[in-house]
């Protein structure tokens, strides 16, 4: 077993009672493993250190777990999954600048982003799967699993939307 | 009147962490043992989420639990912007 960090973030629906409930409803199905942040009104937000076997197990067995307490909370977001240039450097411990200096003298083979404009996005587990290959940084391989499985979930949430015929000639198309 | 300290010392240790940070502590619940509350809590504060969150009274790891409320501590915009 091993521990595996990563954060989920939830919607509650309007008429959702006292987040006192929930967190109660939280202790007995077993996310005592994780932090609880109710600082928004209509979120919930889960830090959790999970023991596993692997990360998929640790953050669906984190998601069965939320869902039985809270059957009407909805998935936002997992992370780490999406970051930008700040975040890369604060997980790889090293200065923003030097970060983008890394980007800027690598263009050609450093990961496309997911998302360009004020600040740019990518999926963390492009960057750390880049930087190992470049076999000059030391990349935690639990991080990278836990970013793996982030990644997969965040896209198979958005797959909801998918339009299957559209996805198809796009694909081909791109 | 100072209040009930958090049974489990790593937990307690992190809460004056956050309370010397001027984080507030708020008792009640049964498996919440209280909350803590941040003291910048602002619109454009990242981490929204955190600015108040649940203390558990008996954490499945109460070691895990003391670094997570650290983090958030440490976390916190506002206080990194000092």
């Amino acid at each position: 077993m091993k521990t595996y960090e990563f954060e989920l973030k939830f919607s509650l629906p309007r008429t959702a009672p006292d987040s006192g409930y929930f967190i109660e409803r939280l202790g007995e199905t077993g996310c005592t493993d994780a932090l609880v942040g109710i600082g928004q009104s209509g979120r919930i937000a889960f830090h959790f250190n999970r023991d596993a076997n692997c990360a998929f197990e640790a953050v669906l067995s984190a998601i069965k777990d939320i869902k039985q307490a809270i059957p009407e909370a909805s998935l936002i977001e997992a992370a780490p999954d999406l970051v930008g240039l700040s975040d890369i450097a604060d997980i790889l411990g090293y200065s923003r600048q030097n970060i983008r200096k890394l980007m800027m003298n690598n263009m050609a083979s450093f990961p496309t982003p997911i998302h360009e404009g004020k600040t740019i996005l990518w999926h963390l587990s492009s960057i750390l799967t880049w930087v190992k290959d470049r076999d000059r940084y030391q990349i935690d391989e639990l991080l990278l699993d836990v970013a793996n499985t982030t990644m997969q979930l965040n896209i198979a949430k958005e797959s909801q939307h998918l339009d299957a015929s559209m996805q198809r000639q796009f694909l081909a198309g791109i | 009147m100072p209040r009930k300290r958090h049974p489990k010392k790593a937990v307690e240790d992190a809460l004056r962490y956050a309370e010397q940070h001027g984080w507030h502590v708020e008792i009640g619940g049964s498996h919440a043992w209280g909350k803590i509350y941040c003291p910048n809590n602002d619109k454009d504060c990242r981490c929204g989420e955190f600015c108040i969150t649940s203390i558990w009274s008996t954490p499945a790891n109460p070691s895990n639990h003391g670094k997570q409320i650290r983090r958030v501590v440490d976390n916190c915009n506002a206080r990194k912007a000092v």
